[in-house]
């Protein structure tokens, strides 16, 4: 895959218009964030670009292909960790291999490792119901990890969990990824912690969902949080992308 | 499980002891002649012996028979169709009128319909069972279907699933325990429904073994076929739950 | 698709021509007399209303489902939410009644006729017998699912206990209790067909039984229809009884499913 680009256009006639003229290009290796208001449709150009929602006009492309359905090349992780319960932390890691044509044995094999990797080892025959968010968090990257997607797509996959297990996990999410450099969408409405992992910040309004801002963060990488927070930056990206939030032109009144 | 049955056993005995009771002290104070009401010990006695009874034993099969028979072909067709109109809006359009319609009557009131056009052995008890039967499987198939998490099917896609293997490989595990609650509702059913129609008419099975010492005003053995079939359902259900709770270990308890 | 969603009584309606016209197709293909198509049934209904042995029969049936049902609530209703309020109680009742919830309650009948006679009284008693237990099971699924907090307002109001029962409880259970008067409904219908069928003597069942023993087959479908309507007629009939009564909670969608 080379020189990725993708290009969002979504013009819903008729009651709703939930996102209008979206126009969105993603480079390879980048690391960007969508940041929004809640009902402003972030989720929705994810579940478009993941192919589990068609969009009503407009056309979504990866590399060269258009988007038609769901595929291997996007791995979706969702803030409701979406786990299998009725498959145990190594069933659903090896899942995606097992479909992919993996022998048993090589997909439990590589399961384990991604289960070792996540910080989960010894914990490969529980179910879901065992754990906790973070873990089941970390099960679910690892699941959509195992298949080796090129693109990730996360759906404010930190919003269930506490202020203290999301850091965690964002650390973590940073370290993996600086590793792979795969491409992320990340959707959040978290200003913090979308100008902590990102390249770029696209911000939306809501109602209906426009691309309002695409802010570049040009802080230095490796990151670490405790030299970010002091940053002068880092601080000031928070507060401009905050206002911008602030500015936006609705009404002002969340259900 | 057991453990919490055996805790509260005791105090919840006491209601059959004392009903039992009664019916030993009105048998012994002669209110009621024991040709109408034979003491209580007797009934039991009665219950053993016809225990090892080849002749009782294969009344007993006979009415299995029909009961599994009837069984396993309202399983298949609920579960079948519940997670087609489950998943798909067309078939569910098509089957909920149907079921709207269907699952008042009285499948009972068919049964001599049933006997005139597929004669008196076994096949109109074993249709009867199944369409009395098949309604709650079918129901519970399709509340089932429809409450599944849409982003477990999402998950799986994005890995590889194709449409039509999520039915099976993500749908049907998800649906597995409101299958198998609709399956409790259909094996009480089931049980009930076998017994009448035996009773209704039949020259074999539980239900004619009761009507047949009716005829003859063998009191005693009246109450023989009723306690069979009273501890065939407690059997059934207590190996209903074994099989729940192997087969859905990963899943959250029930409320 | 939509078009027909939005004529709330016309699927229903479609299906009960589907069905009609899978009877008679099969009828036509079966080609014999024990299964007579949608016409001749149909024929027989006119004969059958003016024959006031039918009307009688038919007035039996109902005269004993409608008192059944309503002596099975008054016992019923008050067992399920002690139950629902009381854990020592529920402790006390669960295994009987689990110990009888198999056992079809119209198989009692020759029993029960020992007893008590043919009559009204033994066909009566068994519907309600057999009301009772999903009515109990629903009020007590019901009672046990109010919310403390519910109560613990109620309370500091100053409501005392049994007004707390009947003013906060009872209302509160109300919906499930309405899907178990549902369940119950249908299984009033079909254990007094089904106790006539046992034991033939009068009403609905015993008609049936009758008519199949002259060889009188429209009848028998006629009667058949009569009783598969009658399902049909109380089921929608609750159902908006329901809505009226309880249009705030949130509809539960089950069809009553059960039997005798």
């Amino acid at each position: 895959m080379s020189g990725v680009s993708k290009t969002f256009r979504r013009r819903e006639g008729g009651e709703h218009l939930a996102l209008s003229a979206i126009d969105l290009a993603v480079a390879e290796g980048e690391f960007v964030s969508i940041l929004g208001p809640s009902g402003c449709g972030k989720s929705t150009l994810l579940y478009m670009l993941g192919g589990f929602v068609a969009p009503s006009s407009g056309s979504i492309r990866v590399g060269d292909r258009p988007v038609t359905g769901p595929g291997p090349d996007r791995g979706p992780v969702f803030q409701e960790f979406a786990l299998f319960p009725w498959k145990t932390v190594l069933g659903n890691v090896a899942y995606g291999l097992r479909e992919q044509g993996v022998a048993r044995v090589a997909a439990e094999a590589r399961a384990r490792a991604l289960i070792a990797q996540v910080g989960l080892k010894d914990y490969e025959t529980f179910y879901p119901k065992e754990l906790s968010g973070g873990m089941k968090q970390r099960v679910a990257i690892a699941r959509t990890l195992a298949y080796d997607p090129a693109i990730l797509l996360m759906d404010e996959p930190f919003g269930a969990l506490d202020a203290h297990t999301r850091t965690r996990l964002q650390n973590d999410l940073l370290s993996l990824w600086e590793r792979d450099r795969k491409t992320v969408l990340f959707v959040t409405h978290s200003v913090d912690e979308a100008v902590f992992l990102s390249d770029r910040v696209v911000v939306m309004s809501r109602s209906p969902g426009r691309i309002k801002a695409d802010v570049t963060i040009d802080l230095p990488r490796p990151r670490r949080r405790a030299d970010l927070l002091l940053d002068a930056r880092y601080q000031r990206h928070v507060i401009d992308l905050e206002r911008l939030i602030d500015d936006a032109p609705d009404v002002g009144v969340r259900p | 499980m057991s453990a919490r049955l055996l805790a509260r056993a005791p105090i919840g005995l006491l209601p059959i002891a004392v009903l039992i009771g009664i019916w030993q002290a009105v048998a012994l104070s002669g209110l009621a002649p024991p040709a109408l009401l034979p003491r209580p010990a007797l009934v039991f006695a009665r219950v053993l012996e016809q225990l090892g009874q080849p002749e009782f034993l294969l009344h007993a099969a006979a009415t299995l028979r029909r009961l599994f028979a009837g069984f396993v072909v309202a399983l298949v067709l609920g579960v079948a169709l519940g997670l087609a109109a489950g998943v798909n809006r067309r078939v569910d359009a098509v089957v909920r009128p149907l079921v709207r319609i269907l699952a008042p009557i009285p499948k009972i009131a068919l049964y001599p319909a049933l006997i005139l056009t597929l004669g008196f052995d076994d096949a109109p008890k074993i249709v009867l069972v199944a369409a009395d039967s098949f309604f709650p499987i079918l129901l519970a198939t399709l509340q089932g279907a429809r409450a599944v998490e849409p982003k477990l099917v999402w998950a799986a896609r994005a890995a590889g699933t194709s449409a039509a293997a999520s039915i099976y490989k993500v749908v049907l595990p998800a649906t597995l325990p409101a299958i198998l609650t609709g399956c409790r509702i259909g094996l009480v059913v089931s049980c009930i429904v076998v017994f009448l129609a035996e009773m209704i008419s039949s020259t074999d099975g539980l239900g004619w073994v009761l009507v047949n010492a009716a005829r003859r005003f063998q009191t005693v053995d009246m109450f023989v076929p009723l306690i069979a079939i009273s501890v065939l359902g407690l059997a059934l259900n207590l190996g209903l739950s074994a099989i729940r709770a192997r087969l859905l270990v990963g899943f959250p308890e029930e409320a | 698709m939509r078009g027909l969603a939005t004529l709330p009584g016309l699927p229903p309606l479609l299906a009960i021509g589907g069905l009609l016209a899978a009877w008679q197709a099969a009828s036509l293909a079966v080609g014999l007399d024990s299964l007579p198509g949608v016409p001749a049934t149909l024929a027989a209904f006119p004969d059958l209303i003016r024959d006031p042995d039918t009307i009688r029969n038919i007035a039996d049936s109902l005269r004993r489902m409608v008192v059944g049902f309503a002596a099975a609530l008054a016992l019923a209703l008050p067992l399920g939410i002690l139950m629902g309020r009381s854990r020592t109680f529920a402790r006390l009742m669960n295994p009987l009644l689990m110990v009888t919830y198999p056992v079809p309650k119209a198989a009692l009948m020759p029993i029960i006729m020992l007893w008590l006679g043919v009559g009204d009284l033994s066909k009566t008693l068994v519907i309600v017998f057999a009301v009772s237990l999903p009515v109990i099971y629903h009020a007590y699924a019901g009672a046990r699912a109010v919310e403390e907090k519910m109560l613990w307002s109620a309370a500091a109001m100053g409501m005392s206990g049994p007004a707390r029962l009947l003013r906060v409880v009872v209302p509160a259970a109300l919906p499930e209790i309405l899907v178990g008067c549902r369940t119950g409904i249908v299984i009033a219908l079909i254990t007094m067909v089904t106790s006539e069928m046992i034991a033939r003597q009068s009403g609905i069942g015993n008609l049936i039984f009758n008519s199949l023993d002259f060889a009188q087959y429209e009848t028998v479908y006629a009667m058949i229809v009569v009783v598969g309507v009658l399902g049909i007629v109380l089921d929608i009939a609750f159902e908006r009884l329901r809505t009226a009564l309880v249009g705030w909670a949130s509809p539960v969608g089950e069809v009553a499913v059960a039997s005798a």
